[in-house]
């Protein structure tokens, strides 16, 4: 994307003051936004956005600039301007660049940006179309779909040098459901880093279907149950509950911080013996995968739990210094405009040998959940909540009744500790994680699993 | 702002009126800007940020359909470009009779919004700055040994709109900000104190007041108490009562209006509030940060009464809604945006029209009440829709006419009619603390849950 000389050029004017070390990150990222609400396109837009962001270390202070010019003279003004963080030192060197290849974890096979926009409204009037024929209780439907590609360059002062390149694509349906009074909601919205060939997995009608049947659904729910009782998590589930209670308070920040319930508990049994989680950024096409973390470290798959023991944290290139310990690969950063900060990418819990099947049906009574809603944790306690957006009551092993109204109150510690049975039908979910005002997109997966008991706050009896 | 052979902003926006067709109607909106930000912590820096962005978006209305690109600093072919794809775009769209350009109406320019020689300091002053700022505000009270922010920032923006319907305006403005965050601690408690000055140039901010009143506002509530629920009268200092004007604005948007958002849709001319309440929107006034000559659409800004003397006078209107309203409906100047997103309606300087009272007669008057100087939840506790509040509560008992004993932990729950019903005392002491300002506001009762 730059030439190499000026690439070095960029860091020795970084480091004339000398700090750490000095990086730079330049990136140019095209964008397809399109939104159809009740038929209509609401909005459809097209991005080209490109910048260049220079940070200059030292401890645990920093000096960032940014700026979307990506011309010489711009980019050696940036590099001043970041090393004003330092003061009084000599020059820092600049390793020779050595350029690093990838392994190619997020492969496409037909590029999205080949497809004129003609087609992808199509795909939403698909959306639209299936989630109406679903049902004639389906009342409203929004379908969204977006694609981007970003090209990045990462290189720092140590030598490193890498390029790559991150596609996404997604695709969300969003349906409501009406019957007399009762409204209800259901969505559904698969993502990857990857190509058109996404859809094979994830056809719109398909996409539609689902989120038109989980709204259609929870027009028969009945209130939630209240009181401590056995919770199924369905594939996927327990995944977003992992990565919230469990995998924030992993995150190096939080422990450098001491905020965190984890703090100094590596190598004690902080789970469940069933449980084994890993930040795996290797996953193919993975919603959070890539080659190298935006600080240029590889891709790593980071042993969380093994065996309910815990094993890590997720470290960016800072805390790690701090720490005395090689980055585990999880410095992240929304766009050139922000600097990286620790950042789960894809974080799941690992299959076990139970059936889904078995799982539910020697439970006698309990909650099955499918989806979970929004949630708010401590990372200092692990206290946490979660709304329930799709759940079920399981009476006499089997799946019955949808609820509404639920939520699982909880502590991380707990909770984990309380899983007393994972099955081997493991499934991910796509999200977008929010942390010191910068966007992520993540994993999350797991297998269906059970809590022997947990608080459910419901408004039933 | 450096050049190097850039084109300069009108000549980018220009650029995309080449590209128009005959049948079509194309806008360009072109913005830069330069910040610079500094926060120190325990007498070091703790980070210095420094951005530069520049870019254009692109607006084709062809047969009533919209459509809309993007591009970060672009060169003119890629300006081009743009309008290519944003009538690409418009083909996929519903036609929309309400999508139209303004035409070009004169604006008195506001040229003391521009004042780089007091705005634009180099990195190492912002520096030395920050570090005084921290140093200062670590020092005046042996409570306050820490802070949880301290920033110092300036930036330089310019904007050009051009268009096929004959707009062809910008202007640049200068920015200088100061943050603090004071934490006051006694034993195992912990308060903060928050404060904040803007201007357009460091000769309007004066950063150790800001840190005075920070730690003023951080150590005063050190040991409060949980009060008794009782139905008294409140006095909301500047802070608490430009969090609950934030909410009116976006209430008294016509686009929430449209859209089914607003408590107040069909109710112009209906009585709101005690005939104290006048609530204005004016681009124009130079002590608000949101002043602009012209919107983000290039239509003139102007005075806009929303609220006069308690009767709904009307909403905030860009191009769009104006249109989509009709009658004899204009754009009020009120289109916001940034070049990643076409214009939505917003705010530029939202105000409660300051009254003859000083803080200590609003006191006077409230004997035995609570002067609120933080409410939290505001956003997430305040139902826009049927304007039914919940929030959290910070204060101090009025004692003789002064300010007693710290209260914490005390709820409001109200409605946004109640409260504007119930003002009988709005104070001279108007400060904006972002594009919304406040003077204080004496509130005849309300009820303060406590324990």
């Amino acid at each position: 994307m730059l030439d190499p000389d000026l690439v070095r050029e960029v860091l020795v004017a970084a480091r004339r003051r000398g700090g750490s070390f000095a990086e730079l990150f330049v990136e140019e990222r095209t964008s397809t936004a399109i939104r159809l609400d009740d038929g209509r396109v609401e909005e459809l837009t097209t991005g080209i956005d490109r910048g260049a962001g220079v940070r200059v270390v030292i401890g645990a202070s920093y000096g960032y600039a940014y700026s979307n010019r990506l011309d010489r003279a711009s980019l050696v003004e940036a590099a001043e301007a970041a090393s004003a963080a330092v003061r009084g030192e000599a020059p820092g060197r600049v390793v020779d660049l050595t350029r690093r290849q990838g392994p190619g974890t997020n492969r496409v096979e037909r590029p999205a940006d080949a497809v004129a926009s003609a087609t992808k409204v199509g795909w939403l009037r698909e959306v639209d179309d299936a989630a109406r024929s679903t049902s004639p209780e389906v009342t409203q439907v929004v379908g969204v779909y977006g694609d981007s590609v970003q090209r990045r360059l990462i290189a720092a002062s140590d030598g490193r040098w890498v390029e790559e390149e991150r596609p996404r694509i997604r695709l969300v349906a969003q349906v409501v459901a009406r019957r007399g009074d009762v409204v209800q909601t259901g969505h559904y919205g698969p993502a990857a880093c990857a190509g058109l060939e996404f859809l094979d997995r994830h056809p719109p009608r398909r996409i539609a279907e689902t989120a038109a049947e989980r709204a259609v659904t929870m027009l028969d729910a009945v209130p939630a149950p209240a009181g401590e009782m056995t919770v199924v998590l369905g594939p996927g589930a327990g995944g977003v509950l992992f990565h919230e209670a469990v995998g924030h308070p992993l995150e190096a920040d939080a422990i450098d911080k001491e905020a965190s319930v984890y703090v100094g508990r590596l190598g004690q049994r902080c789970a469940s013996e069933l449980v084994t989680g890993v930040d795996d950024a290797t996953v193919p096409n993975g919603w959070g995968s890539f080659d190298f973390d935006d600080e240029g470290e590889p891709a790593q798959r980071t042993v969380l739990f093994a065996d309910g023991e815990l094993q890590g944290f997720l470290y960016d290139r800072i805390r790690a210094e701090k720490a005395g310990v090689a980055s585990t690969g999880n410095g992240r950063r929304e766009s050139y405009a922000s600097p990286p900060i620790p950042r789960m990418t894809n974080t799941n819990i690992l299959n076990g040998s139970a059936r889904p099947d078995d799982v539910i049906g020697s439970t006698e009574r309990g909650v099955y959940v499918v989806n979970l809603g929004g949630g708010q944790v401590n990372p200092a306690s692990g206290d946490f909540v979660f709304g329930v957006s799709l759940g079920f009551l399981i009476e006499g092993g089997k799946i019955t009744s949808p609820v509404r109204g639920a939520n699982l109150i909880g502590r991380a510690i707990d909770v984990m500790q309380a899983i007393d049975a994972v099955a081997d039908d493991f499934d991910t979910w796509e999200g977008v994680c929010g942390k010191d005002g910068q966007a992520a997109p993540v994993g999350s997966g797991s297998p269906t699993l059970r809590i022997a008991r947990i608080t459910v706050g419901g408004t039933g009896g | 702002m450096a050049e190097r052979d850039r084109p300069s902003l009108d000549v980018l926006a220009r650029a995309a009126l080449d590209e128009a067709r005959g049948d079509e109607a194309v806008e360009a909106y072109a913005e830069e800007g330069r910040r610079t930000e500094v926060s120190a912590l325990r007498g070091e820096v703790e980070g210095i940020t420094v951005a530069e962005s520049r870019g254009v978006g692109v607006r084709v209305i062809r047969d009533a359909r919209l459509g809309y690109a993007w591009v970060a600093d672009p060169s003119l072919e890629e300006v081009r470009a743009a309008v290519r794809r944003a009538r690409e775009n418009a083909e996929l769209a519903e036609p929309d009779p309400a999508n139209g350009l303004p035409e070009p109406e004169p604006a008195e320019p506001l040229p003391q919004l521009h004042r780089p020689a007091s705005a634009r300091a180099g990195t190492d002053e912002t520096v030395a700055r920050a570090l005084d700022l921290e140093a200062y505000a670590t020092s005046r009270d042996p409570r306050v040994t820490r802070v949880d922010l301290v920033q110092v920032g300036d930036a330089v923006s310019a904007m050009h709109v051009a268009s096929t319907s004959g707009v062809d305006v910008g202007y640049e403005r200068t920015d200088a900000w100061c943050v603090v965050v004071a934490l006051a601690s006694d034993g195992e408690e912990t308060q903060t104190g928050f404060s904040f000055a803007i201007g357009r140039g460091w000769d309007e901010v004066d950063p150790h007041p800001v840190a005075d009143e920070a730690v003023e506002r951080g150590v005063r509530v050190l040991g409060a108490t949980k009060p008794a629920t009782a139905r008294v009268p409140v006095v909301l200092d500047r802070y608490a009562a430009t969090a609950f004007l934030g909410v009116l604005a976006s209430v008294l948007s016509a686009e929430e209006v449209l859209k089914g958002r607003s408590p107040f849709a069909g109710r112009l001319g209906d009585r709101l509030g005690s005939e104290l309440v006048t609530i204005v929107d004016d681009g124009r006034i130079l002590a608000g940060p949101g002043a602009c000559p012209v919107d983000d659409e290039g239509v003139p800004t102007a005075r806009t009464e929303l609220v006069a003397a308690g009767v709904l006078a009307g909403f905030l209107h860009d191009t769009y809604t104006a249109r989509r309203t009709g009658g004899d409906q204009r754009s009020t100047g009120n289109a916001r945006r940034g070049f990643r997103s076409p214009p939505s309606v917003g705010a530029t300087n939202l105000y409660l029209d300051a009254g003859p009272l000083s803080l200590d007669e609003l006191l006077a008057r409230a004997e035995g009440g609570v002067l609120i100087q933080e409410v939290s939840g505001v956003h997430s506790g305040v139902n826009p829709v049927s304007g039914e509040f919940s929030v959290g509560a910070t204060g101090l008992r009025i004692t003789g006419g002064a300010l007693g004993e710290p209260l914490r932990e005390m709820t409001i729950a109200s409605t946004i009619p109640e409260m504007l019903l119930g003002v009988t005392g709005v104070g001279s002491d108007l400060r904006f603390l972002s594009n919304v300002g406040t003077p204080s506001v004496l509130i005849g009762e309300m009820t303060l849950a406590g324990r």
